[in-house]
């Protein structure tokens, strides 16, 4: 990221304000357990208690206490989410870097299969592949998420090579005789990371999203660990009836999350882009 | 036609391959039914194996499954009772299409208006206020928003909203299809059309928020991109009227990207519908698939369903390319 983009990003309020919600809710991840009031785990003596002064935002059907669990579910969510489009990168960089830069029948194997994975709706994708990883759990979880985010991820870095392949630098490298390995490594990567950077912030919003939404179905981690899906899944239940408030807190955490990076994302590619900008 | 001939001929490879995906991934399925159905007698689940073809290699039953489907939408029998799933399957799919059809048409009507006005009046509070709403919009968990949705109709108006897609009340045994709202209004039948509308509604906006906000922030950007070209200086400056240079020029040209973006939100809805299903106790195919196919372990269900969902997906994306060639000509030409 240069100066211009730099200063770009931070006159950027939508991307400041996503910012400043994002780091909210890293800095409430990282000291969870000094801002917990209880342990997430630990059944209290109360069930469903309405909001008071011991229980913040009250108990769950469990007894454990919400606002706990909303603040060690805002480190897995997190966590979750960061795990999956790391494992996701780690893929689909690669491959997208041989497909853009390669081309030829590599290209085309490759994106054959990017349009094979991508003929599935993502949503039931991620359910079918969490089911064929057997118990579920956060691991399952976070495969199946990378899995969906895979295909998008490789067309986009792969567009991005595309775009810096045809550049005069590129050209310039190559007639002087450059070696293949070092402008891959020294010339396209580090003008690709951009792009790169965009649509790794606006897939951990999706990688939240999916990961909340495979829990709720049941294929996440089990009822008792502190976590939005499952809390949210708990909480379906008494949508028609005198508990209703239990519903609002693990939604309204995924939401401000969810927006955050989506703000953040869309300022970010702003400031590499200004085109795109309007 | 030529563009639309081999468009068509590149799906059936697609198909192929997606079909060999889904029949690997239940290949590698931790357990099923038949285990626990024939927990007691091994002997019985070897010789059952055997006279279902489950012994066979993984090529040969992947053959005689495809033929299956392709001649007779035959899509195997359940590991539970041994009956067919085909035609649950389609009654299912009915149900699923249902909802996904309307709330995809509350998404189309109310996207391109929101996106077209904002687009009209860029910059302004208004077209801010669209461009916020529609970005909360893709940030909400859509189960979340349904119970959201259930909690304000019902406590707060009052909506008598109930899980049954019909009142069970009503006679609705000699209905042809699944359809309950379309074929209702088709034999004239008020009642049943009311109770089905009614029981809809619901569900149906929560479906349709994604949507929504995809398709109006995609008509905004695609309009805005439209509104500086020459062309619309030009009808401008003949004296064409704002209305007409809107909505004849410029959308007619925007409307391949918002075509596309809905093309693909369609057959993602299908399959994502299963959040939604499940909150609203809709009986739908992504709650079968995860109930039945999952929950149960009922392999059929699971392979059946994943692959009806991915070439309604696949189809759609289909159509939404050959419409292109109806739209623009260019499409068309730049093949022949």
């Amino acid at each position: 990221m240069n100066r211009r983009q730099w200063l770009v990003l931070r006159s950027n309020k939508t991307a400041l304000v996503g910012g400043g919600i994002v780091l909210c809710f890293a800095l409430v991840a990282i000291f969870a357990d000094l801002i917990a009031t209880h342990d997430p785990e630990l059944r209290q003596p109360d069930l469903l208690s309405p909001p008071n002064a011991e229980y913040v935002l009250g108990t769950d059907p469990n007894g454990f206490d919400v606002f706990s669990r909303l603040v060690y579910g805002t480190r897995s969510s997190l966590l979750t989410a960061l795990a999956a489009v790391g494992l996701a990168l780690l893929v689909g960089l690669p491959l997208g870097l041989v497909a853009g830069w390669r081309g030829g029948w590599v290209d085309s194997v490759i994106m054959r299969c990017v349009d094979v994975l991508l003929a599935f709706p993502a949503v039931l994708l991620a359910v079918a592949i969490a089911a064929a990883l057997g118990e579920p759990s956060l691991t399952t979880v976070v495969i199946a998420v990378a899995v969906v985010l895979v295909p998008p991820f490789i067309r986009q870095v792969r567009a991005a090579v595309l775009q810096v392949k045809s550049l005069d630098y590129v050209t310039a490298a190559r007639a002087l005789g450059v070696p293949p390995a070092r402008i891959v490594f020294r010339t396209v990567l580090p003008n690709c990371i951009a792009p790169i950077l965009v649509v790794a912030t606006l897939g951990i919003g999706i990688a939240i999203l999916d990961a909340a939404g495979l829990s709720f179905l049941g294929l996440g981690p089990p009822e008792t660990s502190p976590e939005w899906g499952v809390m949210l899944q708990k909480a379906m239940r008494y949508v028609q009836g005198e508990e209703q408030w239990i519903v609002l807190p693990p939604g309204i955490a995924i939401s401000l999350t969810v927006l955050g990076f989506n703000l953040f994302g869309d300022g970010l590619r702003d400031a590499y882009d200004p085109r795109q900008s309007r | 036609m030529t563009f639309a001939l081999r468009r068509l001929l590149l799906t059936i490879p697609l198909l192929l391959a997606v079909s060999l995906i889904v029949f690997a991934l239940s290949n590698s399925l931790p357990g099923d039914a038949a285990d626990l159905r024939f927990e007691k007698q091994p002997q019985v689940k070897e010789e059952w194996r055997e006279k279902r073809g489950l012994n066979d290699p993984f090529l040969v039953r992947w053959g005689v499954y495809l033929w299956g489907v392709c001649t007779s939408l035959d899509f195997g029998d359940s590991y539970l009772d041994d009956r067919p799933v085909g035609s649950d399957l389609m009654e299912k799919l009915q149900a699923t299409f249902e909802l996904t059809f309307f709330a995809l048409l509350i998404a189309m009507t109310c996207g391109l208006l929101a996106g077209i006005t904002s687009a009209i009046f860029p910059r302004t509070p208004l077209d801010y206020a669209v461009n916020v709403t529609a970005l909360v919009g893709i940030s909400m968990p859509v189960f979340w928003l349904g119970m959201m949705i259930i909690v304000v109709a019902v406590n707060f108006f009052g909506f008598a909203w109930s899980s049954n897609r019909v009142d069970p009340m009503l006679d609705t045994e000699h209905y042809a299809t699944n359809l309950y709202v379309l074929e209702s209004l088709l034999r004239g039948d008020w009642d049943v059309l009311r109770s089905a509308t009614r029981n809809l509604l619901l569900p149906c906006i929560a479906l349709a928020t994604i949507p929504l906000a995809v398709i109006t922030r995609m008509t905004r950007s695609a309009m805005l991109e439209e509104s500086g070209r020459d062309y619309i200086r030009t009808a401008q400056a003949k004296g064409a009227s704002g209305p007409r240079v809107v909505f004849r020029h410029a959308l007619r040209n925007a409307l391949i990207p918002i075509m596309t973006i809905t093309g693909v939100q369609f057959g993602a809805l299908m399959g994502g519908a299963v959040l939604t299903e499940t909150v609203f106790n809709w009986p739908g195919l992504g709650r079968f698939i995860v109930d039945r196919g999952i929950g149960s372990r009922d392999t059929p269900v699971l392979v059946g369903g994943i692959l009806l969902v991915a070439t309604v997906f696949i189809l759609t994306n289909l159509v939404v390319d050959l419409l292109y060639g109806v739209i623009d000509p260019r499409v068309r030409r730049a093949s022949e």
